[in-house]
């Protein structure tokens, strides 16, 4: 089922453009050009998630965030041409899931959008590939040439916040922070070892590792290309 | 020009200042001087009034009436205090008196009758004015005291000087700053009102552009068009957000929002994002950090990172990616130094490649290098440009104690 989106914004070729890009990826849409036209959309379309933008014609976003809340509790993601921190914090202190500035790019719109989903609605498939290794988020195994394997606690924390980020550096420190509540002084090696231990668990070779890369002075880079 | 326009004030208002303390105290001598005995001759008037009060042998006569106001009144004491003559002696002045009494009257006053008085060889005329009409007052003073009277002038004046200055110097700051603030708000709010207005219609051009990059039935001529598009629509963005900013940095209107931050894992996470973004994407980045830890530092962690991000995006703005981009971090004395290194900045800006450059780093630069200046002033630090191969900028900031 695709999630339906409520695209709140006063300007009519955004409003399309993001309608366009959200619709390629999949999404259902409805839009809404003032924050009366929002509430009576939000009311009759049921969204799954709004874009809303802070500047409307009949009133702000900040005030149409506190009464979309009051009606249904969904994530709302900021949209919006202000990028003072006053105006960031007060969206993400009002309660709001994210905030985007524009101008944002459409990849950038729907890594956060799916984040956001993926968070909320605890979006996940139990059993994922990486490779010829399938992962069982559920079980909490690995699972090669049909030998099922075990993950520990941290091994499971770490391929997880990798997988989340996949495709991407996550940072030794942000690992240690997954894994140990907190950029921890002194983890490093502690981490090292849980690395190469869910190397030898996930990659065939893990003298050369595929998909678990290490980034030299920085962290570590799940292959985003091999997992489904 | 802002120095130019307060040192102007500040010698408006010196200028002003001495003018009102020179016609003040000019005013008062003059006033004093027009006054007083300094400025009105009392005797001669006595001496004249004296002269027409005459012994006849049996009686005196008085001519001179026309000399005296019609409210003052005199009278003639003997050799033994005792009054021998009166002309509209009041009912309360005695008729004689003793020579302490003479004493006190004659710098002060006669039954509250303020009076004059003339030694006669037949005694003392004495002429009195009505109560409350002339204010007498003694002045006695030590000789020294009399001779350093200029220096002591001369001190206070220079003190009561020195307050008047000192006051407007605060009061010209605070009108000043205020001035200004109201200029840089109306300022501000312009440059923020115009990124605003940009924004919006800078996320279709980037959007469709990113998409139209991605699509595939285009030719591969017009997808590489799209990229530039969406590559140079970036770098408005960027403008924009650094302008805003800088300008925010400028009138002191960006509020730090500082934190304690750990140096490596804020240079791996900012090399990180930088990396993930694809920014370096085709360069040989290198991260170097020393094996000991870096000293914790009080910072604003969104302005560090933006300084940070503005020095990588410049290296690769203005070199080819088969060059290397080196970012680390290092502790000198009380410093904490962030350095990006790499590129020759070719085409950029000519500078003395010994001498470390502008603080702004050139107004060839821009926004960005200016905005890492600003930020690195606002943590209490500076921004070093070093031009030369490899080109290298450091960041340097105060460890916390």
């Amino acid at each position: 089922m695709a999630y339906r989106i409520l695209i709140v914004d006063d300007e009519l070729t955004l409003q399309n453009m993001v309608q366009e890009i959200l619709r390629q990826a999949g999404y259902e849409t409805e839009v809404a050009l003032s924050c009366a036209q929002a509430l009576e959309r939000f009311r009759a379309a049921v969204p799954d998630a709004v874009l809303l933008d802070v500047m409307l014609p009949d009133g702000d976003g900040f005030a149409l965030l506190e009464k979309i809340r009051q009606v249904r509790d969904v994530p709302v993601l900021f949209l919006s041409a202000r990028d003072e921190d006053e105006a960031r914090l007060r969206g993400l202190g009002l309660g709001a899931d994210d905030y985007i500035t524009k101008p944002f790019l459409p990849q950038e719109l729907l890594l956060r959008l799916r984040a956001v989903l993926r968070r909320v609605y605890r979006e996940e498939s139990h059993a994922v590939r990486l490779g010829e290794v399938e992962i069982d988020w559920g079980k909490g195994t690995v699972r090669r040439s049909r030998e099922e394997i075990a993950l520990t606690a941290k091994e499971f924390a770490l391929l997880r916040k990798l997988w989340e980020e996949r495709g991407n550096i996550v940072t030794i420190d942000a690992l240690c922070a997954a894994l140990w509540d907190g950029p921890l002084v002194g983890y490093e090696n502690t981490l090292m070892v849980h690395i190469r231990r869910l190397r030898e668990k996930v990659e065939t070779d893990p003298s050369h590792p595929k998909f678990l890369l290490t980034v030299r002075g920085l962290g570590y880079r799940l292959r985003r290309e091999g997992t489904t | 020009m802002k120095l130019r326009s307060l040192l102007k004030g500040a010698m408006l208002v010196a200028v002003s200042a001495l003018l009102i303390v020179a016609v003040t105290l000019l005013g008062l001598v003059a006033f004093i001087y027009y006054n007083s005995n300094g400025g009105r001759d009392w005797n001669t008037p006595m001496e004249k009034l004296s002269s027409t009060l005459l012994w006849d042998g049996t009686a005196y006569s008085f001519t001179g009436d026309e000399l005296l106001e019609k409210d003052q009144w005199a009278i003639l004491l003997d050799q033994e205090g005792q009054v021998v003559w009166s002309l509209r002696k009041p009912d309360d002045v005695p008729e004689r008196y003793t020579v302490s009494k003479v004493a006190s009257f004659t710098r002060w006053y006669l039954s509250d009758y303020p009076v004059q008085c003339r030694v006669r060889e037949d005694g003392v005329l004495v002429v009195g004015s009505p109560k409350g009409s002339v204010w007498k007052h003694d002045i006695a003073m030590d000789t020294q005291a009399l001779l350093q009277t200029p220096i002591w002038f001369l001190g206070f004046f220079l003190l009561a000087l020195g307050s008047v200055l000192g006051l407007a110097w605060v009061v010209l700051r605070r009108w000043f700053r205020q001035e200004q603030q109201v200029r840089d708000a109306a300022r501000s709010d312009w440059i923020n009102g115009v990124s605003h207005d940009i924004r919006t219609p800078l996320s279709v051009v980037m959007g469709y552009a990113a998409q139209l990059e991605e699509a595939p039935d285009l030719a591969q001529e017009h997808k590489r068009q799209a990229s530039a598009i969406r590559a140079q629509s970036q770098m408005i963005r960027d403008l924009v957000n650094d302008l805003n900013l800088t300008m925010r940095l400028d009138c002191e209107m960006q509020a730090l929002r500082k934190e304690p931050l750990q140096p490596v894992a804020f240079l791996r996470q900012t090399a990180a994002d930088f990396l993930n973004g694809g920014m370096g994407s085709g360069f040989d980045f290198e991260i170097d950090l020393p094996d000991t830890p870096l000293p914790e530092i009080k910072a604003d962690p969104f302005l560090l990172r933006r300084a940070v991000n503005n020095l990588l995006i410049n290296c690769v703005r203005h070199n080819t990616p088969d060059c290397s981009i080196c970012l680390g971090g290092r502790e000198e004395g009380k410093e904490l130094i962030l350095w990006v290194e790499g590129g020759t900045m070719a085409g950029t800006v000519q500078m003395d490649s010994s001498q470390p450059s502008e603080p702004d780093g050139g107004a060839a630069h821009g926004t960005g290098l200016r905005l890492v200046a600003q930020i690195a002033a606002a943590h209490g630090g500076k921004a070093e440009f070093h031009n030369g191969t490899p080109y290298r900028c450091e960041l340097r900031l105060p460890v916390k104690e």
